[in-house]
């Protein structure tokens, strides 16, 4: 049976696993959902603010999503998703070849989550690339439920 | 041409607070959130229609990234149909972070979601000698007006060298 809310202790750390970001991965995400030249374009993107071909910020929110889902997965936590992100910053864009990992810890639990099956899991995100740079920081509000028979 | 014709080549001086935009709507099917889902949220609730009916959630909902990523798709075909001019046509544009994003309402397929942002805030702090900070805050709502997705977002914005 997977770990319910209850067995979650504020000060717990996760370690995720490693995902690269292809070039073709960083031109099909901005080519349904962010066609910027900066994430299209290898010409543009070098003359852009970020000085190279780079992935949508929320590219990396969504590999950091699944980072974050497969640690839980691996540690054998139920997990019923992302409630809310109180703060999250882009610190340094994400080129292609980068490999990104996460560092999780659990900063606070809160049984009142404003619903019946899960509470609020409090969670310090750091997304780091191959040379050990933060690319990106976030606090995230994580539901894990309360009842094993809902939690798969 | 209105000034707003140029809303994405705009300067920092040049964008009020108070500005307020509709700026699109989108209808999430099956087919995508299940994509969006085995990709970057492999849980069954994202990604597997009968499975999903024995979670909590009963029946299949589009990950809270799915909807963030479809904001940020609006957002880039609202502001294409007004960007022209300075070298790629912008003078905004790059996220810097996020502040109090949640999600209210699961969506399902078939729900369409409509997108609003309101500029609220230009907090007096430049970035490398040239960015200026544009604060919204921004708000989808479903077809039944219901507040399903909310959250702030900082973007640079060039200053004008002539007000520096």
């Amino acid at each position: 049976m997977p770990k319910t809310f209850q067995t979650i202790e504020a000060g717990q750390t996760l370690e995720t696993p490693a995902i690269e970001i292809s070039e073709q991965d960083i031109l099909e995400f901005a080519a349904e959902f962010d066609p910027q030249p900066y994430h299209l374009d290898r010409a543009a993107a070098d003359a852009s603010i970020f000085g190279g071909l780079c992935a949508s910020g929320w590219q990396v929110c969504a590999v950091m999503m699944r980072l974050l889902s497969d640690s839980f997965r691996n540690a054998d936590i139920a997990l019923l998703g992302v409630q809310g992100v109180p703060e999250m910053r882009w610190k340094i864009p994400v080129f292609a070849g980068d490999q990104l990992t996460g560092r999780i810890e659990i900063i606070a639990t809160e049984s009142d989550s404003k619903r019946a099956d899960a509470g609020r899991v409090r969670c310090k995100i750091d997304v780091r690339n191959q040379k050990d740079q933060s690319v990106m920081l976030l606090t995230s509000d994580v539901l894990v439920p309360f009842n094993e028979q809902v939690a798969r | 041409m209105s000034e707003q014709t140029y809303i994405r080549s705009r300067w920092f001086e040049d964008i009020p607070v108070g500005e307020f935009h509709v700026f699109g709507s989108h209808t999430f099917s099956e087919k995508e959130i299940i994509e969006f889902g085995r990709k970057y949220a492999p849980d069954p609730y994202h990604t597997d229609p009968s499975a999903a009916f024995d979670t909590p959630y009963r029946g299949l909902i589009a990950s809270g990234w799915h909807v963030a990523a479809v904001w940020m798709k609006m957002m880039v075909q609202y502001m294409e149909r007004f960007a022209t001019g300075v070298q790629d046509g912008r003078r905004n544009g790059a996220g810097v972070g996020v502040r109090d994003m949640l999600w209210l309402k699961e969506v399902r397929p078939g729900h369409t979601l409509t997108f609003t942002y309101e500029i609220i805030e230009k907090p007096e702090k430049v970035v490398r000698d040239k960015w200026g900070i544009i604060r919204s805050r921004n708000e989808a709502f479903n077809q039944n007006n219901e507040r399903v997705f909310s959250f702030e977002i900082d973007i640079l914005a060039e200053r004008n060298p002539d007000g520096l």
